[in-house]
């Protein structure tokens, strides 16, 4: 008895795990054919308080074009003339190989005057706005983001990928000079 | 050259999708740089999705390409695989076993599967075995933070070993070397990743590392006693997924999460190599290259690197002027600017400027306008040129086939420089093509080392003229090659014949370009060269001296080809820039101005690639923004530039030069323009060819920051140091 | 009786203005102290500083200090030397002129009151060197 509890206690749990990736099977094999509606299966196995609080927050509030949110978004007008914004995507840390935080754009605004505390050495800036980190899924949407605050911005360039075909058997290429000698 | 049993099993299958691939797996394998020609792509899937990649396409490079990111640490991207971590294993359907992704092609249909029960335990396992000999010394390792395997540790590995130490043997130890100055050992920590070792002999051409012992009591090395001595070395500390290799005047310094990191340019070459600065208390901790494919791709030259202390070493803090008794003494801005306009009211525009080493573009401008508006004409740079009308032409100063495209390159003639110091990560595009490219390297100068086998033609300048006519065994080599290409170094433009080499080279690119390809290249090797001839400024120093001014600008001009004796006695001279250096010590009034990583400025590297500086730090005491500085003092002389911000300065140079405000992107010099015609009547005068910097010791201190980077000093001494006991041992052997 | 009718008091303030001094001394006793009472002597420490003492008064304002006429207004408890501590803030009954067991070193050091707010006061420094160096045009290479 117990143990059968102890299986139904686990089941919910693994349920949601597989759920997700079955879910992604499907929209990847079947997203293509018209005629078969892909459903989402969280939405089946959600409690249906978990829908009604889903369905309140897909509702959509829109929103004139053009808005200028400085009057209103309570940042100094001084740091809203003068701020420059540079819309990028973070470079990655040349010490690690992970990619996984560089697939968004990021604002940064330009650098201000940092000093070093007397009291305790801790680093002093009199600009709130240098600790503002706000990523975006696309170039565009920091683009609006900016123009509606108001500040000045520019797109720094994007680095292109280079594709590149990697081999293994290259080192051993009697002929060629990607030949390893040391090792 | 591939494994023969693959190549067997695709031939054997006889589909013709597979002849292809199996083809394309052959042919990239020898033309590793052009993946566009591999006919057609295979599907394959990973994680249940479809991808579609070329032939020959790793398995880890196919899973990157919908973004699934397998764990590595000996696979990197710009080295040869070397599929000795284990810690990209993957499960593939139908494979009994699991499969290295960083070496393994794919094939068509295959499964791979990222996340599976298989995959998971194997990268278990090798966590599992990698932590059995790695220290727990993570509180005291400068890696800590942006460590590869403190990170995937804890996202693959398992949270507990089932190995005991019954015999109590404790981990392996293994004792640390001394590889120099600058790169720190704790062998103690290494995994055997071997990339500082592929590094050193694909990338840098040194191949000093290697290892010795193999299994449990591999160890990395030099094999003998010696110091990692190229201009290279810093990258391994990049490389280096653990802490065994470090930053040595970066350590204990700061941690990752502390520093802030700014994106920027270096300029202590004229590569402008992308960088990171890291700072913390507004002081510049250490600088990191930012990935660039078209200038550094992932590397940074040592002294781009490590001369970055340098930034807080001989500072002019506050404006000084020369007193009466000869000396200089520190005084407030107000005054040292009404001095400095009083002498160029007095002067009725007897005035000239010389642009330096580090000049950035906006400054220039900005002392051009002040100057022309004073109706001084003259406007120079430190470093020579040919004479005439060289710089008229974009393309006479330029690096016109690229930087990236010289990796395409199949046949070079080096004249008169050392690409290995003048410009370290374009000699490393001459390498790779050397390797993957079968590239030609031809030199007329002395004989030195570039870290690949080059033939040397001989030093003679009239070499030149037997290439340029077609009579020398290279110049077929030349006019066979697909993309040749003829590098010139600046400093042997400033000779008398300079103008002749010029023309004559460039009369021979004339007839060796192709569509789409400049053979014509000059290599520079000032950061603020081709930014200075862009916005206008003549070179060489001899219209100084027929100008004799009574007011002399310098703007970061610290070479000390200028003294006192070639001025005449009244002159005033007046040293904007960052450093007390040969500018600031001739100088009667020194302007204290900002340094590379204290200001927004642009800089325009050696192919004409427009880039700019973003701030990390602020000057240090009464230091400014140079140009800021330039538009202060024209207040003062009553004849105030047009622009108060930035962005006026900027719309100016878009004035002047719109390429100038394209900031990353290239603008090649137009095609045709490259015909000097005008200097052809004189004559190459013959005479050795010599460059400045043969030896790596001469390669560290070459301007005003590096000079007073104390890390600098330490790696000539070290250089000095390893000779001596080359020469001892020699001297023993004999 | 006469203490219904507060004479006692009376008695008290006359005997207060006496030992003072008469009333102009009385008068600037307060002024200088905010306070008139009288009490035994206990002694006078190197300092000038009189130390009072009656039991009349209530606990915690039975011991009191006279500083002397030369420091004007300019007093300050921290001018109580360490020995004298102790009876003041009553961790001890016994004052140090009747205590036989302190101990009298030579090395002791002389008592200095609170010297914040004046010149001699201590400042901190850094002991650092600058992050900057600053170039020095005399200085040759």
């Amino acid at each position: 008895m117990s143990g059968l509890s102890h299986i139904m206690r686990q089941r919910p749990f693994a349920l949601q795990m597989s759920a997700s990736k079955v879910a992604n099977v499907l929209v990847a094999r079947w997203a293509s054919s018209q005629d078969i509606a892909p459903m989402d299966l969280k939405s089946i196995l959600a409690r249906p308080e978990e829908v009604e609080q889903r369905n309140k927050l897909s509702g959509k509030i829109t929103v004139p074009k053009a808005v200028n949110l400085s009057p209103i978004s309570g940042v100094p007008s001084d740091h809203i003339r003068e701020r420059r914004v540079r819309i990028h995507i973070p470079p990655k840390n040349a010490m690690q190989s992970g990619t996984d935080n560089l697939q968004t754009w990021q604002i940064e605004f330009d650098n201000r005057e940092r000093w070093e505390n007397p009291l305790m050495g801790w680093t002093s800036t009199g600009d709130p706005l240098s600790n503002m980190n706000v990523q975006f899924g696309s170039k565009d949407e920091a683009i609006t983001y900016c123009e509606r605050n108001g500040w000045r911005w520019y797109v720094d360039s994007e680095q292109t990928k280079k594709e590149r075909v990697k081999n293994y058997g290259v080192n051993f290429s009697w002929n060629k000079r990607t030949r390893v000698s040391t090792k | 050259m591939i494994r023969a049993p693959l190549v067997k099993a695709l031939g054997a299958l006889g589909s013709p999708t597979h002849q292809i691939a199996s083809r394309a797996v052959r042919t990239s394998a020898i033309v590793a740089q052009t993946p566009a020609k591999a006919p057609d792509t295979i599907e394959v899937f990973v994680d249940d999705i479809p991808v579609q990649v070329l032939p020959g396409t790793t398995v880890l490079q196919a899973a990157a390409q919908i973004g699934v990111e397998i764990p590595r640490f000996c696979y990197h991207e710009r080295l040869a695989v070397a599929g000795n971590c284990r810690m990209c294993l993957v499960e593939v359907e139908k494979s009994p076993k699991p499969v290295a992704a960083c070496a393994m092609p794919v094939m068509k249909g295959w499964r791979i599967k990222t996340n599976s029960e298989m995959t998971r335990k194997a990268r278990e396992g090798v966590m599992e075995f990698l932590l059995m000999n790695h220290p727990l010394d993570c509180p005291i390792c400068d890696q800590g933070g942006e460590c590869d395997l403190q990170d995937q540790a804890m996202a693959f590995g398992s949270d507990r070993s089932r190995f005991t130490d019954i015999n109590y043997t404790g981990k392996r130890a293994v004792e640390d070397k001394d590889i120099g100055p600058l790169v720190k050992t704790i062998m103690t920590r290494c995994i055997h990743c071997t990339r500082c070792i592929r590094f050193a002999s694909e990338i840098a051409g040194v191949d000093d590392l290697g290892t010795t012992g193999r299994g449990n009591d591999m160890q990395i090395g030099t094999y003998v006693e010696k110091l990692f001595l190229t201009e290279l070395s810093g990258n391994v500390i990049d490389l280096c997924p653990v802490g065994a290799l470090t930053n040595k005047p970066y350590s204990f310094v700061a941690r990752p999460w502390e520093i802030r990191k700014v994106s920027s340019i270096d300029v202590l070459d004229a590569v402008g190599s992308n960088i990171v600065i890291s700072t913390r208390t507004n002081e510049v901790l250490r600088i990191l290259p930012r990935e660039n494919e078209d200038v550094n791709e992932e590397w940074l030259a040592d002294k781009s690197r490590f001369a970055c202390d340098g930034l807080k070493r001989q500072r002019l803090v506050a404006p000084m002027v020369r007193m009466p008794n000869g000396e200089l003494q520190a005084v407030e801005w107000e005054s040292a600017l009404i001095a400095v306009a009083k002498a160029l009211q007095k002067a009725n525009g007897q005035i000239a400027g010389v642009a330096g080493q580090l000049a950035d573009v906006e400054a220039m401008v900005a002392l051009k306008d002040l100057i022309n508006r004073l109706e001084g004409e003259t406007l120079v740079t430190e470093q020579d040129f040919i004479k005439g009308s060289g710089t008229d032409v974009r393309a006479n100063y330029l690096l016109n086939s690229n930087i990236a495209g010289l990796e395409e390159a199949d046949a070079v003639l080096l004249v008169g420089t050392n690409p290995r110091y003048e410009a370290p990560l374009v000699n490393t595009r001459l390498r790779k093509a050397y390797v993957h490219n079968e590239l030609q390297i031809a030199s007329i100068g002395p004989k030195i080392d570039l870290s690949y086998s080059h033939d040397n033609l001989g030093s003679d300048a009239s070499l030149i003229k037997d290439v340029c006519s077609g009579s020398h065994a290279f110049s077929k080599v030349l006019e066979g090659a697909k993309k040749p290409a003829i590098i010139i170094g600046a400093d042997i433009l400033e000779r008398s014949d300079g103008a002749a080499i010029h023309a004559t080279i460039a009369e021979y690119c004339e007839k060796l370009k192709k569509p789409d390809w400049n053979p014509f290249n000059v290599l520079q090797n000032n950061a603020a060269q081709v930014g200075a001839y862009d916005v206008g400024y003549q070179p060489g120093l001899q219209r100084i001296n027929q100008a004799q001014p009574k007011v002399l600008v310098l703007l970061n001009a610290d070479a000390g080809k200028l003294t006192r004796e070639q001025l005449p006695k009244d002159c005033f001279v007046v040293y904007i820039g960052s450093h007390g250096d040969n500018g600031a010590s001739i100088a009667d009034a020194v302007l204290p101005g900002a340094a590379y990583t204290e200001k927004q400025a642009t800089y325009v590297n050696t192919e004409g690639r427009a880039q700019q500086t973003l701030p990390g730090v602020s000057p240090p005491g009464m230091a400014r923004e140079d140009w800021k500085i330039l538009r202060a003092l024209s207040e003062v002389t009553g004849t105030p530039l047009g622009y108060d911000t930035l962005d006026e300065l900027r719309t100016r140079l878009e004035d002047i030069a719109p390429h100038l405000t394209r900031l990353g992107k290239l603008e090649k010099a137009s095609f045709n323009e490259l015909s000097p015609k005008t200097a052809t009547s004189k004559s190459i005068s013959g005479g050795a060819i010599d460059v400045k910097q043969k030896e790596l010791r001469e390669y560290f201190m070459t301007d005003a920051i590096s000079r007073a980077s104390p890390t600098m000093a330490k790696c000539i001494s070290a250089v000095n140091k390893q000779q001596r006991q080359d020469e001892a041992k020699q001297s023993v052997a004999i | 009786m006469t203490k219904y009718l507060g004479i006692n008091r009376l008695s008290k303030l006359f005997q207060i203005i006496q030992e003072a001094g008469g009333l102009k001394q009385t008068y600037l006793k307060l002024y200088r102290n905010d306070d008139l009472k009288i009490g035994t002597l206990v002694g006078i420490d190197k300092y000038g500083n009189k130390y009072f003492e009656n039991p009349y008064y209530f606990y915690g304002r039975n011991r009191w200090i006279e500083f002397p006429q030369h420091v004007g207004m300019d007093y300050d408890g921290s001018q109580i030397p360490a020995e004298w501590y102790g009876w003041m803030h009553y961790k001890t009954d016994l004052p140090p002129t009747r205590d036989g067991c302190r101990p009298k070193y030579k090395w002791i050091a002389d008592h200095s009151e609170n010297l914040s707010g004046t010149k001699e006061s201590y400042m901190p420094y850094s002991t650092t060197p600058p992050k900057v160096e600053a170039w020095d045009p005399k200085a040759k290479k």
